[in-house]
């Protein structure tokens, strides 16, 4: 019994590949789909006219894009910058000691952007945001940044910890009895072998916060049109091509920052 | 990293203080503000505008509401003026301060939610209609008939676009009834000539301006901007209003209670109701505007456009599409639910 179960392969399974393939084409064709059509020459999102750069170069001389673009990157950049960090502390401060009273509503309470709809949290930020707008009469990025923290946190927190569960002790141990004081060990051990996850935990946060869309529509000040919330207001009126070649710049930062992470991953592991 | 921080601080800052003169903040539906009549406002006012958009009349109305939104000006529904208005979260206009208030056409000033336009200013209008194509069927088009009771040659080729409310209000009104019409009889009449209809159509989708121009859909129902794109695309393609009623809509600029830009926001309404100016938003947004004159300004594809303005003998037949409530949006999503299966 050991032995065959040893052996077991999901690829066995009957229909395996057939599945596997159906669900890769189901996944990936209408992305496929939106990338050919955003180098369409015609005017129609659904029509082809031949090959064409002019969506790219409409959507490149569109002030509203651009200043979406720069809205999405500054805050995803922040976003994941303060999240990743936040989340790190609170890895450590939930693994690398001993358990202690009320851990469980600790991880309730860092996971809880996954629990809550998002709609729910949208319109609690919305009357907090609204309040303090009125009060400072600061209507900055910052509440955008802040939020959208907020949400990424359990988002860079679950790589970080599950890097940090599969990490041995021994080698903080073994520093730490070569008299290793405790920042040297974070620093020189436990730091350089939880990067991989640190990396992971950041770019996750990243494409949260450049996808989201409810949270950001609520709490935006005037002129923070995300590229998410600038796309849904053009779907009311005629789609055009730009969408798309919007769409697949955006996609294009995805799939190169996934490219660098794993190049940065294979190093350090 | 010192450096980090300030940099940091000065981009989060940088949006903060910029309340200095000549702003104003517009807060609109997406892909609906012409950006060269923005450009041409702000060379000959020197005022910067910030354009930020909203996808529905709901989550414009709860971030307005909230409180500390930053905008000056806002283009709600018709059916959501007066709730700004209710809730005051709306100023009264100063006639005296838009002197090309003037140019609103007669049939736009006293309208049912604002009579007298004491609060709001027209944007944009259209209307829900049929877009037929010609070489199909040579019949009358001016019937909702097309699809709540498609003539033989149609059959199998129209689409009627997925909105509730719109066609609910077309087919209301086919079958005698008023836009929320609360008459069992006549909602009775609605749902079986719909369940009968749609055997005999296509599909409900919305990418109604590329299947008609490609003639895949030889009808279909659509709003009037789109019929005047398809159309435009495809001469064979003619719009038609229902003379049993048409559903009509129009999105209305509002003064915000807590505007900080008040002065410019009166001169971007009355400078948006100059002819000139109202032909460049509707160049763009490709619907009418409501302003007198503005026709002589409007580009050659849109000058005599059919599809814009209804002809005299309908002129009267056209009903605002609402939201409704109680019994008459029970019997809308009862028809609808059953019609989607």
């Amino acid at each position: 019994m050991a032995e065959q179960r040893r052996h077991f392969s999901a690829a066995d399974i009957p229909g395996f590949g057939l599945t596997a393939m159906a669900v890769f084409v189901a996944l990936y064709l209408p992305i496929v789909t939106l990338v050919v059509y955003s180098f369409n020459a015609s005017a129609s999102v659904a029509e082809w006219g031949g090959l064409s750069l002019d969506w790219y170069r409409k959507a490149a001389g569109n002030a509203e894009v651009l200043n979406a673009t720069a809205n999405s990157l500054i805050i995803a950049s922040l976003a994941a910058l303060f999240s990743t960090t936040l989340a790190t502390l609170a890895a450590l401060g939930t693994t690398r000691r001993a358990p202690f009273r009320g851990m469980t509503a600790v991880y309730a309470a860092i996971n809880q952007p996954l629990m809550v709809p998002e709609i729910v949290t949208a319109v609690a930020l919305l009357v907090v945001t609204a309040a303090l707008k009125q009060a400072t009469g600061y209507t900055g990025l910052g509440y955008l940044v802040m939020a959208h923290t907020a949400f990424c946190i359990p988002f860079a927190y679950l790589p970080i910890r599950a890097r940090l569960e599969g990490m041995d002790l021994s080698f903080e141990t073994a520093a730490a009895d070569l008299y290793a004081s405790d920042w040297q060990v974070f620093r020189h051990v436990t730091l350089p072998l939880l990067l991989p996850g640190i990396l992971a935990g950041a770019m996750l946060a990243f494409v949260t916060s450049l996808d989201d869309v409810v949270i950001t529509e609520f709490i935006k000040s005037p002129g923070q049109d995300t590229l998410p919330t600038y796309m849904l207001g053009q779907l009311r009126r005629a789609m055009t091509p730009d969408v798309n070649a919007i769409s697949s710049m955006l996609m294009g930062v995805t799939i190169l920052m996934l490219f660098a992470f794993f190049l940065l991953t294979r190093k350090k592991a | 990293m010192k450096k980090t921080i300030a940099a940091i601080a000065l981009l989060l800052g940088s949006t903060g203080i910029a309340s200095a003169e000549g702003e104003l903040f517009l807060y609109n539906w997406g892909n609906y503000t012409s950006p060269d009549l923005i450009k041409k406002f702000e060379e000959k006012y020197d005022v910067k505008v910030t354009i930020t958009d909203f996808d529905s009349n709901d989550t414009a109305l709860a971030k307005i509401e909230a409180g500390g939104a930053g905008f000056d000006l806002a283009v709600p529904s018709a059916g959501f003026v007066g709730i700004y208005a209710e809730k005051g979260l709306i100023q009264k206009l100063d006639h005296a301060r838009l002197p090309n208030i003037k140019n609103i056409a007669p049939e736009w000033v006293d309208v049912a939610w604002d009579k007298g336009r004491e609060y709001s200013i027209p944007w944009q209008w259209g209307s829900t209609g049929v877009s037929v194509n010609t070489k199909d069927y040579s019949g009358d088009i001016n019937t909702s008939s097309i699809f709540m009771d498609p003539p033989a040659e149609l059959q199998g080729k129209i689409n009627v676009i997925p909105e509730m409310g719109d066609v609910m209000a077309l087919a209301t009104m086919w079958a005698g009834g008023d836009v929320c019409s609360e008459d069992p009889e006549v909602m009775k009449k609605v749902r079986d000539a719909l369940m009968a209809a749609k055997p005999k159509w296509m599909s409900m989708d919305y990418s109604t301006v590329e299947k008609m121009t490609n003639h895949d859909y030889a009808a279909t129902v659509d709003w009037n901007g789109s019929g005047l794109r398809s159309r435009l695309a495809n001469p064979d393609v003619k719009w038609g209003f229902p003379k049993e009623g048409y559903g009509l809509w129009m999105d209305n600029v509002v003064l915000l209670s807590d505007a900080k830009n008040v002065d410019n926001a009166y001169l971007f309404m009355d400078f948006i109701m100059d002819p000139e100016n109202a032909a460049m938003l509707s160049a763009f947004a490709r619907y009418a505007n409501g302003i007198s004159g503005s026709e002589a300004f409007m580009p050659a594809d849109m000058k005599d456009a059919p599809e814009l303005v209804p002809p005299a003998e309908f002129a009267n037949l056209g009903q605002f599409v609402t939201v409704c409530t109680g019994k008459a949006l029970e019997y809308q999503n009862a028809i609808w639910t059953e019609l989607q299966k």
